[in-house]
């Protein structure tokens, strides 16, 4: 909060790049959180197990916080280089497990 | 709580936009959900008394069934054996007849009953159908569209409502602790309603974050099912048992349905069995399901939670949706479910969750007026009088969909108690759409001022044809005397539609005349 006065302002109007970012990345996001979810509790092919929902439904409130949050990054581009780091250090635990079996 | 300004700004110009864009669907999906609360009590008041003999005992309920099995062959697929009878369920038996065509969901469904002399009776004429419009308008956001694609418009909405939830909470941060206590009714008309619309907004939070997120998942979770087998699972296919293989020779004996009664009990001490599902498992084997509901526990379904039965012991083998005897995660799955559909804890919590889905309503209602109210601000300072295209006509909308919505439910509800045994879903969902439609179309033409007072008496009137439907078709259709609840929320809302439209009426007379609420010509700047 300290470097408010050296940056530029926020502002709502290249909210495109932004939500497009979340929408995609933000989904990809929340698949895997799903993913390492299914790894670490070894939810396994049990689709309809219990822990198997649980993991369908960890994807609503990280993509919907992912398109609440969005505005909060400096430019559509930052949204999508972050939101494509953040995915990267969900997704790379996944297939260092094995996790993905497409 | 101290924010950088330009965010709080920022944040401003979003909740704006994404409050517009969904607030008209949430109205309708609040409004309608709030009634939701009460769909089975709704069902039985809507509901003809019914033509079939009184439902047999429990005891001789195996009679009714073989009965039943020996007319209609087709029935032993599935049947349920209601253990409840009131005017939802008419019946002791009924099952369903699907053909090729109706594989989801559709279908003819039977009801069935012994005459005095032990004759089989059965019928296809069930109880009403209009307490499901009113859910199904509540999932799908008022729209008339295919279940899917509505399904999918309703969850952009939901997402839309969280980026509402967060945007409008970091609008109110700053001013929070002043703003919080303060409902400052006075002339100004914009700062009284943004001070109700923020109490509302924080004070009901935890119910509004509940239910945007569980909607996102009801709206997509085949979306998010299906992503997740292509990604972990080899895109295999959901395995779903197959439930139509014949079976080798006869089927083993079972339990009779008070045995099983009897069983449950003696397991599950606080649970109400309320119907029992019987179909066939896997080798076309009989199985068993038990649905009831517990006030202790949240439920899996809206009304019920159930178990799976080993139909010759009566013992409970499936419990990851029965009440209190779930696993953590079955427990903590199903309390997402509860806290949306508001099944714990009784009557107590459902008239709580009714109160919160009409405040609920109202916030989305206030949010408009407030959009409305800002805009004619900035036109003022910009020297116009008269207001924008896009004000009034969004002005006309705030007061036409919600109280079309609020119309279209009542007069369909009522229609229930005339139409008798007529009454069909299409017949409902017509009357519904139809008296939406000419309200909102009533509220363009004639603008928002004028049709405020109008569609409010419209609505008052349509919630008075409730008790008075229920005054002509008589007391033979009340099953229970608390569903005069019904007919008494009726009168009590109309009253509060008819204080709106005294206030409305005020307004449009004696109210500044710059506003799109005045009748009052507003005089040329220019002249």
């Amino acid at each position: 909060m300290s470097r408010i006065g050296s940056r530029p302002p926020l502002s709502s109007r290249d909210w495109f790049g932004k939500v497009s970012a979340a929408f995609i990345l933000g989904f990809t996001l929340a698949l895997g959180c799903a993913g390492l979810f299914r790894e670490l509790m070894d939810v396994g092919e049990g689709y309809f197990s219990t822990k198997g929902q649980f993991a369908m439904w960890l994807m609503s409130p990280v993509w919907a916080l992912s398109l609440s949050f969005c505005f909060l990054f400096r430019s559509g581009l930052r949204a999508w280089l972050w939101l494509f780091a953040a995915n990267l250090l969900v997704w790379v635990p996944v297939l260092l497990m094995g996790g993905l079996r497409p | 709580m101290k924010l950088p300004t330009d965010v709080v700004k920022m944040y401003k110009e979003v909740h704006g936009w994404v409050g517009i864009i969904s607030g008209l669907c949430l109205f309708i999906a609040f409004y309608a959900g709030a009634l939701t609360m009460f769909e089975l009590p709704l069902q039985r008041w809507a509901s003809p008394p019914p033509t079939l003999a009184p439902a047999p005992s429990l005891e001789r309920t195996p009679e009714l069934i073989a009965k039943v099995l020996a007319a209609h062959p087709q029935a032993a697929k599935g049947y349920d054996i209601n253990l409840v009878i009131d005017a939802a369920h008419p019946a002791r038996m009924t099952w369903m007849v699907r053909g090729e065509a109706d594989e989801h969901g559709g279908g003819q469904r039977y009801y069935a009953s012994l005459a005095p002399d032990g004759a089989l009776q059965v019928e296809s004429r069930g109880p009403s159908e209009v307490a499901q419009l009113i859910d199904i308008l509540h999932q799908q956001v008022g729209l008339p569209f295919d279940h899917e694609i509505s399904m999918s418009i309703m969850g952009a909405i939901a997402l839309l409502y969280t980026i509402a939830l967060v945007s409008g909470l970091v609008v109110l941060l700053p001013s929070l602790v002043s703003d919080l206590f303060a409902l400052r009714i006075g002339r100004n008309v914009k700062r009284m309603w943004l001070d109700v619309h923020n109490v509302l907004g924080l004070f009901s939070l935890p119910f509004h974050i509940i239910m945007a997120l569980t909607a996102v998942v009801f709206a997509f979770h085949d979306q998010f099912y299906g992503a997740q087998g292509m990604a972990f699972d080899g895109g295999a296919e959901r395995a779903r048992p197959s439930l139509s293989a014949p079976a080798e020779g006869p089927p083993p004996a079972t339990l009779t349905p008070a045995q099983i009664v009897a069983r449950v009990r003696e397991q599950a001490p606080g649970f109400t069995p309320e119907t029992l599902v019987y179909g066939q498992g896997r080798g076309g084997l009989p199985a068993l399901r038990v649905q009831g509901s517990d006030a202790r526990y949240g439920l899996r379904a809206p009304t019920y939670g159930m178990a799976g039965i080993d139909p010759q012991t009566g013992a409970i083998t499936g419990t990851d949706y029965m009440p209190g005897m779930q696993d953590g995660w079955s427990a903590t799955i199903t309390s997402f479910f509860a806290l949306h559909f508001g099944n714990f804890g009784g009557a107590t919590i459902r008239w709580a969750y009714f109160l919160l889905g009409l405040a609920g309503a109202f916030l989305f209602y206030t949010g408009n007026l407030l959009w409305v109210e800002s805009r004619r601000k900035k036109e003022r300072k910009a020297g116009a009088v008269e207001q924008t295209r896009a004000t009034r006509i969004l002005g006309a909308l705030t007061v036409g969909v919600p109280m079309g919505s609020i119309a279209g439910i009542s007069v369909t509800l009522a229609a229930a108690k005339l139409l008798g045994s007529h009454a069909s879903y299409a017949m409902h969902s017509a009357i519904y759409y139809a008296l939406f439609l000419i309200a909102t179309g009533w509220a363009l033409a004639r603008g928002a001022a004028r049709s405020g007072v109008e569609l409010a008496i419209l609505g008052a009137v349509a919630m008075l044809c409730i008790p008075a439907a229920s005054l002509i078709a008589g007391t033979g259709w009340y099953d229970a005397p608390a569903l005069m609840l019904v007919d008494l929320t009726a009168v009590l809302l109309a009253v509060l539609l008819f204080l709106s439209a005294r206030a409305a009426a005020r307004r449009a007379a004696v109210g500044p005349r710059d506003s799109i609420w005045s009748t009052i010509k507003p005089v040329a700047n220019d002249s």
